[in-house]
């Protein structure tokens, strides 16, 4: 089917980005003029955005002949599909007023973000995950659980937005179209409880790849994930033991999905260090 | 007669240019204003007076021989309520004649209340006319001048449209619980004190669905009285404390002198409910929580001057009708003002 489309990958999401920025533009004018935005234009663009944005994943796919999730733009644009994808079932579902603006915003980070930087989107021979399914279906779930904690930070930030207007009696602007506390509080709740299973799942798949070519998975590479998977799992105990709860937890979670996406990078470079240290080829011409 | 109006005068403080923790000093139970009224009219040279005792006001309106007269009035209140005289010259304000009859029928209209245009202030006008009428307090001109005002303040809200909109606490009250809460449905309420303003912003979260309030105060049968007119239950005014963790929505507004509700109150009961948020409305003057109770995590608290700061946010489409209100108390006034002085040459005659 996508044989027969003519638009090249690049140009897909080059489109979809651009459509995911005019989401976010639409958000910001009509709340910088005090009203509230249609929720049906957002949701409109948002899928406008997603779908060309699949078929440049797509695209991309059938190019690689795997999941794109072989160098850090791939990662970026794998991880703003499954936050606008969140979006589109937890939006309608919970009726969280102005996620869908906030969503739009993080999108257009990831997917700008990804441009900015050129050396990001760097050829990578096909077959990246061998025959092996396991380590793509990890890797897959690891950056869907990073999706999710993408839209927990995202509500961890209205949550605070919110909190502060009411604590410092502010009526009127963003505060008056934001959801509840309460419902924020809530949402933030069953948001890190999942992510934290699915981001334990895909590490349980990845033990599993780990376990039988212990020498192929870089150190670095293991140890931050480990941090960053203890790093939530933390977070989830305390909070279901009641001990970091609302405000903290919101600031934590932001906090964790900043060292999150700051590690992805890192993690990459590690593994393409490896790789050369041991001869085997990092990149090809696409 | 001519001398007599040439000294009514009005002398008061106001939120309007008085802070909440001066007003605080000033405030006045209702037994001891009534006894300030009886105590005015026995000074000398005052022929009549009427004492308006609001959380945000406390106005004396005088007819006397002499406007000096304000001087030994506001003496007078100093040494009721233990204050230096400084600090009321700081704040208080005075109009004589036709200024002060102006400012009795904003007064009325509610152009000149914390949020513009409410209705409250005129049952509490009319309750101080009341009271003071029984108590002989007032005479010809005083209760001309109050029934007048009351006739003006209804063709304003007829005419104009100040009483339109948001503006109440009950609604803004609502409001806010709508931005903590969400659905307002499963919430519980505490209604602490029986006030007028309390009552009604219970009945205000009633109509937006909550059906679990409890109204607790230190005399039962206030509270068992107030709660069969809401429909809902009373509680032990001594072990409210004990179960302020079971409330998500508290309203105070009782006439207890010091604050009922500590921080380390609210910290303990926090600690029972640490994912649950605690929405806190303080009607009450002086006021039932401690202002460091806001530092507590997930508990807001707002009181009477932060409600109506957002209920005056609203109020911006209404200037013009503002304006076209006090035009035509303007009138009403001036009108009022020539009838007694028509009166008073007629009697000279």
């Amino acid at each position: 089917m996508f044989n027969e489309i003519t638009i090249t990958d690049g140009t897909a999401f080059k489109v979809a980005a651009a459509v995911y920025g005019g989401a976010f533009l639409f958000a910001l004018v009509v709340l910088l003029m005090r009203r509230a935005y249609s929720r049906t234009i957002m949701f409109a663009l948002l899928c406008g955005g997603f779908l060309i944005q699949t078929i440049a994943l797509n695209l991309r796919g059938a190019e690689i002949k795997a999941c794109p999730l072989g160098n850090p733009f791939e990662i970026a644009q794998f991880l703003a599909w499954s936050l606008v994808l969140l979006f589109f079932i937890i939006g309608p579902a919970f009726r969280l007023r102005l996620l869908g603006g906030f969503t739009a915003g993080l999108a257009t980070l990831l997917v700008a973000g990804s441009f900015a930087l050129p050396s990001w989107d760097a050829p990578y021979p096909p077959g990246i995950f061998g025959d092996n399914h396991w380590i793509e279906l990890h890797a897959a779930l690891a950056i869907f659980s990073y999706g999710f904690f993408a839209i927990l930070s995202l509500v961890s930030a209205m949550f605070l937005i919110q909190q502060h207007g009411l604590k410092k009696k502010q009526f009127k602007g963003v505060y008056q179209y934001l959801p509840s506390v309460q419902q924020l509080d809530l949402m933030a709740r069953r948001l890190l409880i999942t992510g934290v299973i699915v981001l334990t799942a895909s590490l349980a798949f990845g033990a599993v790849f780990w376990i039988n070519n212990f020498e192929l998975v870089p150190v670095f590479k293991l140890t931050a994930t480990c941090l960053i998977w203890l790093g939530y799992l933390t977070v989830f105990i305390l909070r279901i033991q009641k001990k970091l709860v609302t405000r903290r937890h919101a600031i934590a979670t932001i906090a964790l999905f900043i060292l999150a996406m700051a590690s992805l990078w890192p993690v990459q470079s590690a593994r393409d260090t490896e790789a050369l240290t041991e001869g085997l080829p990092t990149q090809v011409e696409r | 007669m001519s001398e007599v109006l040439e000294s009514l005068f009005v002398l008061g403080t106001s939120h309007h240019a008085t802070p909440l923790e001066v007003r605080e000093r000033f405030a006045l139970t209702e037994a001891q204003a009534s006894d300030l009224q009886k105590q005015l009219h026995t000074l000398e040279g005052i022929r009549e007076c009427l004492v308006l005792n609001t959380c945000n006001r406390l106005e004396i309106y005088c007819l006397a021989d002499s406007i000096e007269r304000a001087k030994e009035i506001s003496g007078l209140i100093c040494d009721k309520q233990n204050v230096p005289s400084e600090l009321y010259q700081q704040f208080a304000y005075s109009h004589n004649n036709l200024e002060a009859l102006q400012h009795l029928l904003e007064v009325s209209a509610g152009l000149d209340s914390q949020m513009v245009g409410e209705t409250e202030i005129l049952g509490q006008l009319k309750q101080a006319y009341v009271t003071a009428r029984e108590a002989h307090c007032t005479g010809k001109v005083l209760n001309r001048l109050f029934e007048k005002s009351f006739q003006a303040a209804k063709v304003t809200r007829t005419q104009t449209g100040i009483t339109r909109g948001k503006i109440s606490i009950g609604n803004v009250t609502v409001d806010l619980a709508s931005r903590i809460f969400g659905k307002l449905g499963n919430s519980r309420v505490l209604l602490l004190g029986s006030g007028e303003v309390g009552e009604k912003t219970a009945q205000a979260l009633k109509s937006r669905g909550i059906g679990d309030i409890s109204v607790s105060s230190r005399t039962f049968e206030n509270a068992d009285t107030l709660a069969n007119n809401l429909g809902v239950t009373a509680i032990d005014f001594d072990s409210f404390v004990d179960q302020l963790e079971h409330f998500d929505i508290i309203i105070c507004s009782t006439a207890a002198p010091d604050a009922l509700i500590s921080k380390e109150v609210m910290t303990r009961a926090m600690n029972q409910r640490p994912e649950r948020p605690c929405f806190l409305i303080d009607l009450a003057m002086p006021r039932d929580v401690d202002p460091s109770v806001e530092e507590v995590e997930n508990v807001y608290l707002y009181n009477l001057d932060d409600l109506s700061n957002i209920a005056n946010e609203n109020l911006e489409a209404r200037k013009a009708e503002i304006d076209k209100a006090r035009e035509i108390l303007k009138k009403h006034a001036w009108n009022l003002w020539l009838q007694l002085r028509r009166r008073e040459l007629m009697l000279k005659a």
